[in-house]
């Protein structure tokens, strides 16, 4: 086997260590639980058949390159520049482990503290982590962190308001994130327009946390979300979801009183690669630094008083506080969070504003075509939405996309999957490359459907 | 230094892209005014040949497995096959949504599928999920899975989790964020579990165990099966922590030993590369009785029927099964990390039925090395100040072992940190330093099944030369590298976690 340097040499080694066989290095194994029989698995491969069975298999899948796609929900088909992949898979960076060793180091260090940099500028809070796992397991440590600092003074000790826009399998992630620590997830109401209800708003006074979307994942915007951190107060944490290319034309959360922002960061740096590896985005206020989960790269010096860099307030962390950790993440999405930071600083300033112009443009090229089909109605009128936008169909919304996926479109999220009470409701998603032959193709495959089924 | 943010060029310079299809003016004009951002983020403005050059000065101050050997313990820090890399760069993997339809991603199903069976087959599992995105989110789950188990049965009140004092962090962490206590058991003389304390930790209040064999000493638990039994009378549920899984595939498995559920680490067994800290991936196994509670869903299949579509042409039909109404719900908001899964997936498919191999090529690398340091030439052993004392004491290890190096800092004021640090002058990675904390001023040491003999050799008398060297020059070490010794205090005073921004700046 060609990744192994000593096979064919064990003899040798094995002369050295006075044994005769493989098997006596495993003499510690007591018999009982040895296993006598060889491992039920098929024959090796070469690189070569490894190769042909990927590409027959992988190939067998229809990708979102293969047709006009609206299936978003919060995850992007994007254009990732060709410099992104290329530089983050150089070995030094692809084949290094989590940063321990800081004096052979510097470059995946350096490049995560411009890294958090990028992320503080870009939601307008002062620290940024080195990523989580995902938006979800992001938006429940940052409850768990809020619940850390705000429960002493908290009049409502323990509880948490969650949005109800919160799709139900981030939900479920906060759920499981948040049980071992006795937190209560109440239900933060929304108006029939979309917009936060402010009487909800009033029944959080006194809580740990507050969590919200915006855009909420109907990828509707609510400006009232800007006034809630004023009625909420300093000793509730204000928690904002966000769209991270939306942040390239809307007014970053950290300018109107969010005290952690969290996202998604795959729309930076990744393809939606089957939903993982990505990586969450999270960024919070100075009060919450000692209670924040991940790692966090720190500037300091060496003993040349040369600038260097360094994970630093490892005390939170597992391997150091054990049981009483901010949280168990010890491997996080380092690599991607890099190919997340060579995208931003390719796109640069007006490089992330003109992303999400494109999104904001083609959102809004197929919010007007598709809301003048006859039958189809917006969910949410007259309001501003971002990448994403519900529509109210005449039939089940998993119909309209099965009828759709034969005529090679991939229409979106039938909205029943969240929601039972939304199965006639499609959430239709853009990116920066839908085209107007996309928005075409699905204006004529939703109207064909209405009519057959008149 | 190159410094990202002191590139400062013409606004909108960097990678092009199309404009967007309506005009700027109109676009922002649609935003209600309260909505749009009043200023950019102070992101760099440079051009794709500087932004190429920057990230490749930093990778040449990085140091992976592709610089050197990188015997980090409990990390398994073996060759990342490039292979792997290229196959998950396909459109049929970079660019699926994990909400496609079933019939769009036979193929990824049938992948998952078989690394579900074949992580089973190796463990004595009965089910796997892919979830779970890194080991300590796979413990969080089965963890999460057997307190759901515990409600269940009635038995809620198990409040305690036992662990021993060897664990890895992410195991206290882990079964903390869940809601248990924990009670951590210390280890005997030999660094073995301790079946006495175990047996007055156990009691009605114990809902698990959680452990790791062979142990972070690279010693293998070989009373495993008794304490399994202690655990199991007492009512409680036996945790493998599959850091360690190297050591015994094809040669002994977690089922065997009587554990009811586990974690795999596949960025350490099955060779998804760390990337400087991430993604891993952390699936689980458990036995029957926990399959209801695993997260959803799992890769399934029944055979294919005619009226099927087009399949992958093994006659299966696959498909995403829900767990049902007991499951714990999602751990990861996806189906885990697809990539590492089918990186994982092109690994084992390299070995097959030849697992066994790698596991025998890692003990024998470890065991080879150990005795290597233990062992110097006689001319050799003479200039060697102090000799390190084995931190494992077993005539044989597993995949790792350990150093303690008390007598050098005793006689010389030499520390672990030190000889860790001196060894970077001589082009390796550092062990891992001061763990387990169970052995003094160790140096955890795992060579993984990928690395040569001479490697191997030169490590060791490279680590003899050290311990040769005058006591001023390893503990003022590094001396070669980009930076020198890396002030750590300074770093957690000041809190400079971001850029200041540059005079010259936007």
């Amino acid at each position: 086997m060609d990744q192994m340097p000593n096979l064919g040499r064990e003899k040798e080694m094995l002369d050295v260590l006075g044994l005769n066989t493989m098997d006596d290095l495993f003499a510690n194994i007591p018999l009982e639980i040895r296993r006598n029989t060889p491992l039920p698995l098929p024959e090796p491969q070469s690189e070569e058949e490894i190769w042909a069975d990927a590409s027959r298999l992988l190939g067998a899948n229809i990708t979102l390159e293969d047709r006009p796609s609206f299936l978003s929900a919060g995850l992007v088909r994007n254009f990732v520049p060709t410099a992104v992949a290329m530089l983050a898979t150089r070995g030094e960076f692809l084949t290094s482990y989590t940063p321990y060793q800081p004096e052979v180091s510097q470059g995946m260090l350096q490049a995560m503290w411009e890294f958090q940099t990028m992320v503080s500028e870009l939601v307008g809070l002062p620290v940024a982590n080195v990523s989580m796992y995902d938006a979800s397991t992001a938006a429940a440590e940052a409850i768990t962190c809020a619940v850390r600092v705000h429960n002493r003074k908290a009049i409502q000790k323990g509880v948490v308001f969650v949005s109800e826009y919160t799709p139900p399998h981030r939900l479920a992630v906060i759920k499981n994130y948040t049980q071992g620590a006795e937190i209560e997830i109440k239900t933060l109401k929304h108006l029939e327009n979309g917009e936060v209800d402010m009487t909800s708003i009033k029944d959080a006074e006194g809580c740990c946390a507050v969590y919200v979307e915006q855009p909420n994942c109907l990828g509707m915007l609510d400006d009232t979300l800007l006034d809630i951190k004023e009625l909420i107060g300093e000793e509730t944490a204000l928690i904002v979801g966000v769209d991270a290319v939306s942040l390239g034309i809307i007014d970053p959360p950290g300018s109107w009183g969010a005290d952690i922002v969290v996202g998604e960061g795959q729309a930076f740096g990744i393809g939606p690669t089957a939903g993982g590896p990505i990586y969450g985005l999270f960024a919070c206020g100075d009060k919450y630094i000692r209670q924040m989960p991940g790692r966090i790269v720190g500037l300091t010096k060496d003993t040349d008083e040369n600038k260097a860099f360094t994970l630093t307030l490892s005390t939170r962390e597992q391997h150091i506080r054990r049981h009483r950790a901010t949280s168990n993440i010890c491997s996080n999405e380092t690599l991607i969070a890099l190919m997340g930071a060579i995208h931003m600083s390719l796109l640069g300033p007006e490089g992330l504003e003109r992303l999400a112009l494109r999104v904001a443009a083609n959102t809004e090229l197929t919010k007007k075509a598709i809301s003048s089909i006859k039958g189809i109605e917006l969910v949410d009128p007259g309001k501003y939405n971002f990448r994403e936008f519900a529509v109210k169909l005449p039939h089940l919304a998993s119909e309209a996309l099965t009828y759709l996926d034969k005529l090679g479109v991939i229409a979106g999220l039938d909205l029943g999957i969240w929601w039972k009470s939304m199965d006639h409701c499609l959430l239709i998603g853009v990116d920066d490359r839908t085209s107007e032959s996309d928005i075409e193709s699905l204006y004529l495959g939703l109207s064909e459907w209405i009519e057959v089924n008149k | 230094m190159s410094d990202l943010f002191a590139f400062n060029g013409a606004k909108g310079a960097g990678w092009a892209q199309p404009k967007p299809s309506i005009e700027r003016e109109i676009l922002i004009s649609l935003i209600p005014k309260k909505l749009r951002r009043k200023s950019l983020p102070k992101w760099p403005r440079a051009s794709e040949p500087e932004i190429v050059r920057h990230y490749t000065w930093l990778s040449n101050r990085n140091f992976g497995i592709d610089n050197g050997f990188y015997p980090l313990g409990s990390c398994t820090m073996k060759h990342n096959p490039r292979v792997n890399e290229k196959i998950v760069q396909l459109p049929g993997m970079d660019k699926i949504h994990p909400l496609q339809p079933e019939h769009h991603v036979q193929g990824l199903l049938a992948i998952y599928f078989e690394m579900q069976e074949m992580l089973a087959t190796c463990s004595g599992m009965d089910q796997v999920t892919l979830q779970p995105v890194a080991g300590a989110q796979g413990e969080f789950t089965a963890i999460r899975c057997i307190q759901e188990y515990h409600r269940q049965q009635g038995q809620g009140h198990r409040s305690k989790v036992i662990v021993p004092d060897s664990a890895h962090g992410t195991n206290p962490a882990s079964a903390s964020m869940c809601g248990y206590d924990i009670i951590e058991i210390p280890s005997g003389d030999d660094g073995r579990l301790d079946l006495e304390a175990l047996k007055s930790a156990v009691g009605d209040d114990t809902a698990a165990m959680m452990i790791t064999n062979p142990s972070t000493l690279g010693v293998f638990e070989h009373q495993i099966a008794e304490a399994a039994e202690i655990v199991h009378s007492a009512g409680g549920q036996m945790y493998y922590d599959g850091a360690n899984f190297n050591a015994i595939i094809g040669k002994t498995d977690p089922g065997r030993m009587g554990f009811d559920a586990v974690h795999y680490n596949l960025h350490k067994t099955f060779s998804q590369p760390h990337g400087g800290g991430g993604p891993g991936s952390g699936p689980i196994g458990v036995k029957s009785h926990l399959s209801q509670f695993l997260p959803t869903p799992l890769a399934g299949r029944r055979n294919q029927v005619e009226a099927d579509p087009k399949g992958v042409d093994d006659g299966y039909w696959y498909f995403w099964q829900d767990v049902g109404e007991n499951s714990i719900g999602k751990v990861q908001q996806w189906n885990g990390n697809a990539g590492a899964v089918v990186r994982s997936w092109a690994f084992y498919r390299r070995y097959g039925k030849e697992l066994e191999k790698m596991s025998e090529h890692a003990v024998l690398n470890s065991n080879y090395l150990r005795h290597r340091i233990m062992n110097p030439d006689p001319e050799i052993a003479k200039k060697i100040h102090v000799m390190p004392l084995n931190g494992a004491p077993a005539d044989l290890v597993m995949h790792e072992f350990t150093l303690s190096l008390t007598p050098l800092k005793e006689l010389h004021g030499v520390t672990g940190k030190d000889v860790a640090k001196r060894l970077l002058d001589y082009g390796v990675m550092a062990p891992t330093l001061y763990f387990p904390t169970i052995v003094p001023e160790c140096l955890m040491i795992e060579p993984t099944e990928t690395e040569s003999k001479e490697v191997l050799d030169k490590f060791a008398s490279d680590l003899h030369k050290i311990l040769s060297e005058d006591p001023d020059l390893v503990t003022s070490a590094p001396h070669t590298t980009d930076v020198k010794r890396v002030d750590e205090v300074w770093a957690a005073r000041n809190l400079i976690l971001k850029h200041p921004g540059n005079e010259s700046g936007q």
